[in-house]
């Protein structure tokens, strides 16, 4: 498998291309996931969204937020690089081998989908050893689900379950009462 | 204890990374766009997709906003004389203003421990994100009727905008905190300006000169604290100018268009130095 990075030197930002290839190769390595990947970092814009095409190569596209240091703007963060980007890589992997396809296209899903998503995907790389702040994705699971007890069930069962599929996350999500 | 403090011997522990205004602004990237997208919404909302990642950088800011703003209220009840209050020295104060600063102080020291329970609640750490220390500056003047204009006139005008939006977000994420939190944090903020306001018109009432001076500051803080159309009325600021309480706190509707104008002009100049930054 081989990752590619592009720019390789970076003009507003101060990143280091070596790096993020670097964090990837080892996530793919824990993740066992055997493909090629192609990360392209947009730097014109701070916002920090990220997007993957899944095709022979995985193809990433990854604004400049998603890997900064907030504490130092325009400097990157070892771990948020690989927070972004161990998310990205845990829901093609789902999609791939983890009985997550019958889930809509990544533009598809609704915010209360992707919050749960990313609650199952951080609580999974959490346990790979990569710093997380539980109460950030807790906090951003409530946004989309309601600040209740029942949220906050269905948050615990996200963050703690290994092997879901999308049609049992999606049952967690939708069975909170509104 | 030592009088005027530099804005760059603030106390700040390990936690903190100060930035300055000129390094915030520049950074050539920018969430504005430009041509036909330029008209879609950038207001901090629960719709948006980076909503509460949004939220949490807001609340760092505003904590530290809290911290600035209570060390320079601490500031003028400690920089400058005592004075009779009939008299126009730009070295001295009267009393009275001396203990309003000193209410203002206790009410910016309540603010920062809601914030940091807030920040907490919404999981950030102190000194997650850089801290700009502008707010402070604008506390450094060595006239006190340019530090209540700059201050109490400007930051606290503000305060009233961004506390208003994470009002709003919190109401309409349903959040009970941080809807509550804000709400009180508001009155407040609504309070600072209008004694800032009191306070300009009393001390410049003989001297027509200083308080266009003072006026011509908070201008000038007005834009700067705009952060290059962050706050103005246009929807592609994440952060809208409440009209409403800023007429509460004393703001005349000609006052307030035209802190709307030097918003605007904020943004544009923002979006004109991003071309010319991605061109060069």
């Amino acid at each position: 498998m081989s990752v590619t990075v592009t720019p390789q030197e970076f003009k507003f930002v101060a990143y280091d291309a070596a790096l993020i290839r670097r964090v990837t190769e080892q996530l793919l390595d824990s993740l066992g996931l055997d493909r090629d990947v192609a990360i392209e970092v947009d730097e014109t814009t701070p916002l920090a969204r990220t997007r993957v095409d899944i095709g022979d190569t995985i193809a990433i596209r990854a604004e400049s937020g998603a890997f900064e240091d907030t504490k130092r703007p325009r400097q990157q963060s070892e771990n948020a690089t690989a927070t972004a980007l161990g998310r990205v890589l845990l829901r093609v992997k789902d999609r791939l081998v983890g009985g997550f396809g019958e889930a809509p296209p990544d533009e598809d899903l609704s915010l209360a989908q992707v919050a749960a998503w990313d609650t199952y995907c951080v609580g999974r790389l959490n346990r790979l050893g990569i710093a997380t702040n539980e109460q950030r994705w807790r906090y951003n699971f409530r946004n989309r689900h309601g600040f209740t007890d029942a949220a906050d069930e269905a948050f615990d069962k996200l963050w703690f379950s290994d092997n879901l599929s999308w049609g049992e996350l999606e049952a967690i999500s939708t069975a909170i009462p509104s | 204890m030592r009088q005027f403090f530099p804005v760059e011997e603030l106390a700040r522990d390990e936690r903190f990374h100060t930035i300055s205004n000129r390094e915030r602004m520049g950074d050539p990237r920018t969430v504005f766009q430009t041509g036909e997208q330029s008209r879609r919404s950038n207001r901090l909302t629960p719709s948006r997709k980076d909503a509460s990642d949004a939220a949490r950088a807001l609340m760092h800011g505003i904590f530290v906003g809290e911290i600035q703003a209570l060390e320079g209220a601490g500031r003028t009840c400690h920089d400058f004389d005592t004075s009779t209050g009939t008299e126009s020295r730009t070295d001295a104060v009267p009393f009275a203003l001396k203990l309003d600063m000193a209410r203002q102080a206790w009410d910016e020291a309540r603010h920062v421990e809601i914030s940091v329970r807030l920040s907490d609640w919404m999981g950030s750490e102190i000194g997650q994100f850089a801290e700009n220390t502008v707010l402070f500056e604008a506390a450094c003047s060595t006239d006190p009727v340019l530090r209540l204009a700059g201050v109490n006139r400007a930051l606290e005008g503000l305060a009233i905008d961004v506390f208003t939006t994470m009002k709003e977000f919190g109401d309409l994420a349903g959040d009970p905190y941080l809807e509550f939190c804000e709400d009180w944090m508001l009155a407040d903020e609504v309070t600072h300006v209008k004694m800032g306001s009191d306070w300009l018109r009393r001390v410049t009432e003989n001297d027509p000169d200083r308080r266009k001076k003072a006026l011509e500051f908070q201008s000038v803080v007005d834009k700067l604290f705009s952060y290059g159309g962050t706050r103005s009325d246009s929807e592609e600021s994440p952060i809208g100018l409440a009209r409403r309480f800023r007429e509460l706190a004393g703001f005349t509707e000609t006052e307030v268009d035209e802190i709307a104008d030097v918003s605007r002009a904020a943004l544009d100049e923002r979006k004109a130095f991003v071309a010319s930054a991605r061109t060069s």
